[in-house]
């Protein structure tokens, strides 16, 4: 038994076990599994399966199964036992039915993500990224901590049943306060914008097991914790918390989206979609507040619903996302995107898969990210007519913000799938172009994109399901609109047979091989056009976002007319980073503005006794 | 079976609907031009040469032109002209926008399939300014959603034609000169590689596999200018709208004749109106003033 095995083996028992649960949860709704009484009622622990829990359960069997399969021939063995762990704690974390038990697993499980993330920690810069995940992870956790015992003390009980059916008494003000903590601590655990910032840090210095992890399993378990108190534990909740999500939810889509476009740190891009994803999410929830308060319980089923199904599937196509770059980066060396080209020639097997987790996540017909999309869509049409007018105009601009995402995260896997997998290969890798063989990890690939074909040509099987939870936690089963079942299918059926149609053309009739048009210069790798190229336009069209530098150097060479080298290097200066390097600034000049006080001078001290003294006698007096 | 109808009417007629616009420009120009019919003998010429393709390509590229006119093919079938009963009842607004995201999607991978910096650069252009595009297109259909909840087409014939709709039509209108290739945003007729933008994505495609690209492109327009139709007054059904096609193809070709194509850079701030024509419009809709 090596090590590697007993991860493997460890991840599929967890697997197993959280698909086991999932069901338990599904079938027979709220069953109390373990329960330990303390003296003290605040610290008693209780353990438990849920029907809000068990998508998230699902979502664990699903991505462990993956993660397993993938570990079993590609990886570091003490990569695939940590991620055993990890798995097994966020399973522990879903289970946990009182405050004590969830504080306790939750923090479990930051800490063993955070081994994960520093799993590389000889790299550079990953011992920096690993502390700052550290400092948000537990700043977060005590937001959390804060809200959850508010909650508790007010029911005087830490079960999380008793603490829902007090929920309808809280007094408003503390309803909110739990709530904003509660965003706060979860929200920046799941990514929401502005507390991203350490996401894009973390993600992808992990190893790929477990970045596919961390950003398809873990920021859904921040996600459920947000749906747990939003939705039972400080329920039914106001319109104002739905108008505050609808906005976090666009603002992290949107300016995520626009961050991944002008990376190209294949893993680094793929945390950035993270970020816009869980804004999906957010925005469905958000929809589901608003109508939840307004008693429209019918579009809040719809939108729960579309909200739940977006972090399943957002956890199947990043983990499928993850896992390819994995092997991308196992067989290349490289996940930079200028250094990568024609992999599809190379990678037979990842290739085609990668693809369809890229058709997913950018939410194109017949696959799963475009149910789900198109749900959500849905929730936020019914949303503009329902409500006040001015949440109506809120529910609009997150509209067209959701629009723009989708067409934004298209460009950017047209960026990341034509110019890493198609066109010629752009640097000389030492190694020899080996043609992938079919293993264990390409089976984790296929399992995931079946999964995501399954889920998008047949959305009924997870929405079905998800509707009847929703109606559980709601209280009424969610309308669903009458055109879902058929809707992927019928977009597809004409694209599809029309490529059939080209490729059996193109076999029989003639079609002959010429060298590329490049107006008559040699066809070179090197005159492709690179990802930096690419985002160019879109780079300039939200420049006010995302407020690019470049450095333009020209070396040597005869005349100026005839270098010999150009070097061009461009990045954005995030938004966030300028503010907290501004505060920071601000701290030491008012630091040293301050210092002029203490110049060190005893007549001065004793001038600052005698004033002191002066203003204390005419206080006194 | 009226629906299949519908598709074989929309497909004849497209080509020639192109070579009248072509006619058309050609004569306020002051050019004899070439017959109206001329598209056909064209797409006739193409249909029957061999296709020449760059070496090493991958299947995209090969599959590419037949996923386009599946694409256009499937809007046709999504105009409610004829009734609700068949695919336009399916395909909303939203699915819509998402299908026409398909075409963008695999022909700008196609384009960077065939490593050449032209058909990438226009691959780069197209995604950005389609990623401009869709939420202006989305918005400006959503007229009936704010009325009547639901992303479906049909509800638009019905709205009363005020100022929002006219805001909607002029948006849509913006977003219509993109998406069917014409001045000021893009050129079909050019011939300078630097400054195509449709013509460069398809620039290594040709005989058959350029006639379909062609018929799609065909398709595609008459499509849009039915839903442009249908946001112009008229009744409750899409045909008592259809003589405003013929008005929309005027009024593209008397654009294309007075303007001149504007910088590339120029573009998003057009389709940034567009955008915020639309959202007014929905806007106005939403808080039930001059509509």
């Amino acid at each position: 038994m090596t090590l590697r095995m007993i991860g493997v083996g460890a991840t599929f028992a967890t697997a197993v076990l959280a698909a086991a649960l999932a069901v338990l949860g599904f079938t027979h709704g709220d069953v109390t599994l373990w329960l330990v009484q303390s003296q003290t009622p605040l610290l008693s622990l209780e353990a438990g399966v849920t029907w809000l829990a068990s998508p998230f359960l699902a979502i664990i069997a699903m991505l462990a199964t993956a993660v397993a399969f993938w570990g079993i021939s590609r990886g570091r063995p003490i990569d695939a036992a940590l991620v055993a762990a990890f798995a097994f704690s966020m399973l522990l974390v879903l289970i946990a039915q009182s405050v004590a038990l969830f504080f306790l697993t939750w923090e479990v499980m930051s800490l063993t993500s955070v081994f994960l993330v520093a799993a590389h920690h000889e790299r550079r810069g990953v011992r920096r990224a690993a502390f700052t995940y550290l400092l948000i992870a537990q700043s977060g956790a005590l937001c959390i901590l804060a809200s959850l015992t508010l909650l508790a003390v007010h029911a005087d009980d830490a079960s999380f049943r008793s603490i829902a059916e007090h929920a309808f008494t809280l007094p408003p003000v503390l309803r909110d306060v739990a709530f904003a903590l509660a965003l706060i601590g979860f929200g920046s655990k799941a990514g929401a914008m502005p507390l991203h910032f350490w996401l894009p840090r973390a993600h992808p210095v992990a190893p790929a097991n477990a970045s596919a992890l961390l950003s398809g399993a873990m920021l859904k378990v921040a996600i459920y914790g947000l749906f747990l108190v939003a939705f039972q534990l400080a329920a039914p909740g106001t319109t104002s918390w739905g108008v505050a999500v609808i906005i976090v939810g666009t603002v992290s889509a949107v300016v995520g989206v626009l961050y991944a476009l002008v990376d190209h740190d294949l893993k680094r891009l793929l945390a950035y979609h993270s970020i816009e994803n869980i804004g999906i999410i957010l925005i469905g929830m958000g929809v589901a507040l608003v109508a939840r308060s307004e008693g429209n319980i019918v579009l809040a089923g719809l939108a729960l619903t579309a909200a739940l199904f977006h972090s399943i599937n957002h956890g199947l196509f990043k983990a499928l996302l993850f896992l390819g770059a994995g092997t991308v980066a196992d067989t290349t060396g490289s996940v930079d995107l200028e250094k990568l080209g024609g992999l599809s020639s190379r990678l037979v097997w990842t290739a085609p898969l990668f693809l369809i987790g890229c058709a997913a996540i950018t939410g194109l017909p017949p696959f799963n990210g475009f149910a789900s999309e198109w749900l959500t869509f849905q929730a936020l049409v019914h949303g503009i007519s329902t409500s006040a007018r001015i949440v109506n105009l809120v529910i609009l601009g997150s509209l067209a913000g959701l629009a723009l995402t989708g067409s934004l995260a298209a460009a950017c896997f047209v960026k990341v799938y034509g110019i890493a997998f198609l066109g010629q290969a752009r640097h000389l890798d030492p190694r020899p172009a080996v043609r992938e063989r079919f293993d264990a990890s390409a089976f984790s690939l296929v399992l995931l994109a079946c999964l995501c074909t399954l889920l998008g040509i047949a959305p009924m099987l997870a929405v079905g399901p998800l509707s009847a939870i929703v109606g559980a936690v709601l209280g009424t089963a969610p309308i669903l609109p009458a055109t879902l079942p058929v809707l992927p299918a019928s977009l597809v059926v004409l694209p599809i047979a029309g490529a059939a149609f080209a490729l059996a053309l193109g076999a029989s009739r003639k079609v002959r091989s010429v060298p590329t048009w490049t107006c008559g210069s040699p066809v070179t790798a090197s005159a492709q056009y690179t990802a930096t190229a690419f985002s160019k336009p879109l780079r300039t069209i939200f420049g006010f976002i995302l407020r690019p530098e470049r450095q333009l150097r020209v070396d040597g060479g005869q005349s100026e007319w005839f270098p010999t080298r150009i070097t061009y290097h461009t990045q954005s200066r995030y938004l966030v980073d300028e503010v907290a390097r501004r505060l920071a600034a601000s701290t030491l000049r008012l630091a040293r503005h301050s210092r002029a006080v203490q110049s060190g001078s005893l007549r001065l001290y004793i001038a600052y006794a005698v004033v002191a003294v002066v203003i204390a006698v005419l206080v006194a007096r | 079976m009226l629906g299949l109808l519908q598709l074989i009417a929309i497909v004849a007629l497209a080509p020639l609907i192109h070579g009248a616009m072509k006619r058309l420009r050609a004569n306020l120009q002051g050019r004899p031009g070439p017959a109206p019919v001329q598209p056909y003998r064209d797409l006739n010429k193409l249909w029957k040469k061999e296709a020449l393709l760059p070496t090493g390509v991958s299947a995209i590229t090969r599959a590419a032109p037949g996923v386009s006119i599946g694409v256009a093919l499937t809007f046709a079938l999504a105009l409610p002209i004829v009734s609700q009963a068949h695919v336009s009842g399916v395909v909303d607004v939203i699915a819509l926008a998402f299908l026409l995201g398909i075409d963008r999607f695999v022909l700008a991978l196609a384009a960077l399939d065939t490593r050449s910096a032209f058909a990438g650069m226009a691959a780069s252009r197209e995604m950005a300014f389609g990623s401009l595009l869709e939420p202006a297109l989305l918005v400006a259909l959503l007229g009936g959603a704010a009325l009547s909840g639901t992303a479906n087409l049909s509800p638009l014939l019905g709205l009363p034609f005020g100022l929002a709709s006219a805001l909607a039509f002029a948006a849509f209108f913006l977003v219509m000169l993109a998406e069917t290739a014409r001045i000021p945003i893009d050129n079909q007729e050019t011939h300078y590689e630097l400054t195509m933008i449709h013509e460069g994505l398809v620039l290594e495609y040709s005989g058959w596999m350029l006639a379909m690209l062609q018929l799609a492109a065909q398709i595609r327009q008459l499509c849009f200018f039915v839903l442009a139709s249908m946001l112009l007054p008229g009744g409750l059904t899409l045909w008592s709208h259809l003589p405003w096609v013929i008005a929309a193809m005027v009024a593209v070709t008397v654009v294309e004749t007075l303007f001149a194509k504007v910088r590339l850079f120029e573009v998003p701030q057009l389709l940034g109106s567009a955008f915020i024509l639309a959202a007014t419009s929905v806007g106005l809709r939403i808080l039930g003033v001059l509509v």
